[in-house]
Formats: structure tokens, sequence, C-alpha cells
């Protein structure tokens, strides 16, 4: 009887222990302070003078020693939702926050995400009057003498907020040379449990969040001829819902997959024109690097770059799409354009190969060292040099620090936009 | 589905029926060694049913009607040595499953995922007429698509299979068995039980 017990129960507990719960949602935000009907919206002046780098005085245990502050935005339709970002290099994590004024404070609700794991939680933070608030609410501008302290607790899940957070301002991000933060596949992986799929309009409308000036988005063809966003070679449960539909997305029509496929938070896989539309209208990122990974040609996606690149112009929006030329392939038909000559392009092949498709960017891997007369040259052409993937906090730091890119691909765009907003 | 009805009756048929009577007829086929130095090729030819034991995540957002009791067919050829472990390959088809679909302007559609498994196997009888089997290697997977326009699209899962089999003699060389498998496609999360019918026949021996 009980070998026969001590059987069942290992039995029990070898499924149990296999079934790992994996995943990161965002918590649930409600505050009733911060929803209170005195609680207002801030006014751009008023985020601005918020923006910075800070010192965390508590809650270094989760967060480190430091935190630079940054608001992004996204558009739907006429409404305009602002956002104020921590990055913090401790285990990549984040704080993304709304921010409302309550008569002489400023509130700060949101969520903290850890993206080495699956931690997060809810932030509820204050900044009072006589922490900062009564003069960054007074109209004035913001000096040395100025102090600016955040208060207030994070939480773990949906839990109340109970652990002590504590930042200081002690300097304006740096924005001295122009960088661009380049998120990965929209966004980030699928795999890093991100509120959203990648390459899914949705992640792209997100990525600003997470520090992304810019984004890398993959483009593949249907069968007939519909280009749409997607990264790997087959369809596969990495990154879609199961449904029995196996192979080259290729192999299916685009009609076939909007139907079917659905991405790993139930998204539809986007068109590039639903791609670039929420990129250029829903965000402030100002970046698009269209990484081709089909054969043929690259035509349909040279028209519609050039359609978006007008569209922009049009809007004052400063938008930049470059096609990318990955391979030696996709170089050929890239030569075949009649206007390669003047097609905005992102290069990852040789510097005789970005001479000769008149490429404006440059992006070798960042495995080849920090080239630093390569890029110099590069910057002697009037041409840059973007890195790609680095997601090692150290390997980011050190390409910040001492190369001289002038962007940077990244599945952690937040470590990004912590090291260069914090740069001194 | 009316295939399926008529596979499932036949099946029981033959089980249920035939085998026993023909088991009582003759009695000298074994899966044990037959002496020292004595070598065999087997052939294990078999069909019968699968289901479907994983989530086929069709799709929730459409209206979709699922079949998880698909008829499959599996053939190997084992090297029966003078010693308990053999060792073979086996390959087959078989549907995983199937579902039909409709969209939300009507249209019909329908998706299959079907499979040939080509594997490496070790068996052992446990006693003359009781094997087991385990196996690994690739699964050729299709999915087969009819909407809206037909669509054939393949990938390579890695894969394995077990199974344990019940084989009655018919003559010297030959029996009729009863398998019972379980076939899955690791890399895909497709797993399928599986119920067969088999006739082993020993071709060769030296």
């Amino acid at each position: 009887m009980n070998q026969k017990m001590f059987i069942i129960i290992s039995a029990v507990l070898f499924f149990v222990a296999c079934k790992k719960d994996y995943q990161a949602p965002v918590p649930d935000l409600e505050w009733d302070l911060f929803n209170s009907s005195a609680a207002s919206k801030l006014s751009d002046s008023i985020r601005q003078k918020i923006e910075g780098v800070y010192n965390i005085e508590e809650g270094q245990a989760g967060f480190g020693v430091a935190s630079a502050l940054k608001w992004s935005y996204t558009i739907t339709g006429t409404d305009t939702s602002y956002f104020l970002s921590f990055f913090c290099a401790q285990d990549v994590s984040y704080i993304i926050c709304e921010g409302k004024r309550l008569d002489s404070s400023i509130l700060l609700n949101g969520y903290w995400r850890k993206m080495i794991n699956t931690e997060t939680g809810k932030v509820q933070l204050t900044i009072s009057a006589e922490n900062g608030a009564a003069a960054i609410l007074s109209g004035r501008a913001i000096t040395s003498l100025d102090t600016i302290k955040i208060t207030g607790f994070y939480g773990f899940g949906n839990g109340v907020p109970g652990f002590p957070l504590q930042l200081r301002h002690v300097r304006p991000i740096n924005k001295a040379k122009p960088f661009e933060i380049i998120a990965h596949r929209g966004g980030g992986r699928s795999s890093d449990l991100l509120p959203a799929s990648e390459n899914s309009a949705e992640l792209i409308r997100l990525a600003s969040k997470f520090g992304a000036t810019g984004i890398e988005i993959d483009v593949r063809l249907t069968s007939d001829g519909v280009p749409v966003l997607f990264h790997d070679a087959t369809l596969n449960e990495r990154v879609i819902q199961k449904n029995g539909l196996l192979g080259p997305i290729e192999n299916y029509t685009y009609a076939q997959l909007n139907t079917l496929v659905r991405l790993t938070n139930g998204e539809r896989i986007p068109t590039l024109r639903e791609a670039l539309n929420a990129a250029l209208f829903n965000t402030p990122l100002h970046y698009v690097w269209l990484d081709t990974k089909f054969k043929g040609s690259i035509q349909q996606v040279r028209d519609m770059q050039k359609e978006f690149l007008q569209k922009s112009d049009a809007m004052g929006r400063g938008l930049n799409i470059s096609i990318g030329i990955p391979d030696e392939g996709v170089r050929d038909n890239f030569l075949l354009l009649k206007d390669y000559a003047i097609t905005p392009a992102v290069c990852e092949l040789s510097l005789q190969d970005v001479a000769v498709t008149h490429a404006g960017i440059w992006a070798p891997r960042w495995t080849l060292g920090l080239q630093n007369d390569e890029v110099n040259d590069i910057h002697a052409q009037g041409k840059k040099a973007f890195v790609w993937t680095l997601d090692t906090p150290e390997n980011i730091e050190q390409y910040i620090s001492k190369g001289n890119f002038d962007g940077m691909l990244s599945n952690y765009p937040s470590v990004v936009a912590y090291y260069y907003y914090a740069q001194q | 589905m009316r295939n399926n009805k008529f596979i499932s009756r036949f099946f029981l048929y033959c089980v249920l029926i035939q085998l026993p009577a023909v088991a009582k007829s003759q009695e000298e086929f074994t899966s044990m060694p037959t002496g020292r130095g004595q070598y065999a090729l087997v052939s294990y030819v078999g069909g019968g049913l699968g289901m479907y034991a994983a989530d086929a995540g069709t799709p929730q957002h459409l209206q979709t009607k699922l079949d998880k009791i698909k008829a499959n067919f599996s053939m190997r050829i084992m090297w029966h040595p003078d010693h308990l472990l053999r060792f073979g390959l086996e390959t087959g088809y078989m549907t995983f499953y199937s579902y039909t679909l409709t969209d939300s302007a009507g249209q019909r559609g329908k998706a299959a995922l079907r499979a040939v498994p080509m594997l490496v196997e070790w068996s052992m009888a446990l006693t003359r007429r009781f094997n087991i089997f385990a196996g690994s290697g690739i699964y050729l997977l299709t999915t087969d698509l009819n909407y809206i326009t037909k669509t054939k699209s393949h990938k390579v899962s890695v894969g394995w299979m077990a199974a344990a089999s019940y084989i009655l003699p018919v003559s010297k060389n030959m029996g009729l068995g009863m398998e019972l498998k379980y076939m899955d496609a690791a890399e895909t999360s497709d797993g399928s039980i599986a119920f067969q019918l088999q006739w082993v026949w020993k071709f060769t021996k030296w």
C-alpha cells in the first residue's frame, strides 16, 4: 500500500513539477486617488520638468542605484496618452507610469517589470509639494537649487504596493549626441513576456514606453505577395498560438493567415502597411528598420517605404524608414531597384557593399567589435552606423561609452535607454 | 466520420471474434529468441485508430468542429537477434487531427495535420507474446488546409514513440497482434494514442 502511494505521489509530483507557470501579466492599475475626479492631466511643460536622471535612495534592492526618467506617448484616434518610463540597469528592470496632478502634488501610477524573470507589480508614487511639485507646477524653470524627490511604494503582482521606493533628481538626461535606440522585432521578443507579441502592431505602439526611439521589424511575403511582419522561417508555437498550421509563412495566403493565425498574445499577423501606420500615426518613433527576410523583388516594399516617407514629410513627423540589406541575395535584389541609389537603406554587409548600395546606414553585428576606425570612416562619408543586437548590460554600456555608433539594436531597449540617458 | 465508424467496427470484429479463433488453431510464432545464433528480420504492419491526446488549439475566434479520432497506419521492420533486445525502423502515415471552420463571413474551410514518422526503434519481448517498443526520430508533418484556396505546408519535427503489443501466433512465421502506442511530435507538441491491429511476419531467418 505504502509503495503504491509512493508511486502515485511521485507520478503526481513529476507532472506538476514539469508545469512551470511562465507569464508576467501587467498588474491591475486601479488606484482610487489617481482615478479620482479631482486628479487632472499634466501639461507638456510640467511633464518635461520631471524628466531626468535620479538616484534611487530607497528600493535599490529592486531597481539599482539610479534611473533615467523619460516621457513617451501613444496616440489613439484623437486621444494622446503620456507615459513616464523609468529605465533602470539592474535586472533589466523598468517602471512605466501615467502621471496626474492632484492639488499641489503629482501622482505617478503604473507598474514595474524585470525582464530577466517574470517579476512585476504595481507602483504608486507621489511628488509632494515640498518635494518639488510646488516648483514643477509653478510655471518657472527648474534650477539646480530645486529638489525633486519622488516617493512611494511598489508591490508584487496585484498586491498592494508596500515596499518603499524613493528617487532624487540629480541631473537632466543626456541628449548631447543623437542616438537611435532600436527595439528588435518591433519592441522585443515574445519570449520575454511583453504585454504584446513580437512583430505586432500592438507592440509597435508600446515600443517607445520601453525606451525605443526606433524599431526593427521583420518583413516576409505571403504566397499572394502581401508583405507581413514575421520573424521566424516557419509558423511555430514560439510566436503563434497552436492551430495546426505549420511550415513557412510564404506557403499561405494573407487571407488564410489573417483568419486562422493569431500571435502569442492573440494579435493578428500585421501587414507591413498596418505596422507602418502604427509607427507613423500612433507613436513618437522616428526610425523604422525593415529587415528584409524574403527572396525576390523588393519593389513592393520600396513603394510602401516611399509612400510612408511622403506621408511623414507631409505631417512634419520626421519618420525615417530604411530597407534592410542583411545578405548578398537581398543586396542583389536591392540593386535591381531603379532608384536604389536614393533608396534609404541599412546595409549589414561590408563597407564596400555600403558604397555599392548607397546605403545611408552601415550596421555591423556587435561581435565584430567596436570598429571605431571604420565607424569614423562611415561618419566621414556622411553616413550613420548602427550596431546589432546587444542585450547584455555590460556590452551595452561598453558600446555606448566607448563606441562611436549612432544607434543600437536590442531586445532590451530600456537598458540601452538607461545607459544612454544616464551618461554624463 | 462514417469512414472512421466503419474502421472501428471492423477493428472490433477482428479483435473480439477472429483473433482468438486464429490463436487456437496454431501456436508457433514467438516473440522470444528461438535459439543461440538464430537471427531474423520481422515486419510489423498495423492499422487502427488514433486519438489526438494534446490540445489541438483550434482558433478560438472561429466556429470550429474538431475531429480528434483518426485512422492511422504503421509499418516497422525489426531485427530479432538471439537475445531479447531488438533494433529496427518504423514509418507510417497518420492524421493527428482535423477541424472544419466557418469564418465570420460564413466561408467554410478545413484544416488537417498529418504526419509520416521516421523512427529508430528498440524493442524487447517480455513474454512469448508481449512486447514493448520505444523509438525516436523525426516526424514529417504536413498541414493540409482547404480555406479559400488549397495549401499544403510541411515541417520536420523531432519526436518519439512508445508502444506495447500482444501477438498471437498464426503460423510458425506469422502472428496477429494488437498494439497500443503513443506517438509524439515533440517540437510541435502533437501527440496521439493509437490502437492498432497488427500483422507480424518473420520474413527472413539465418
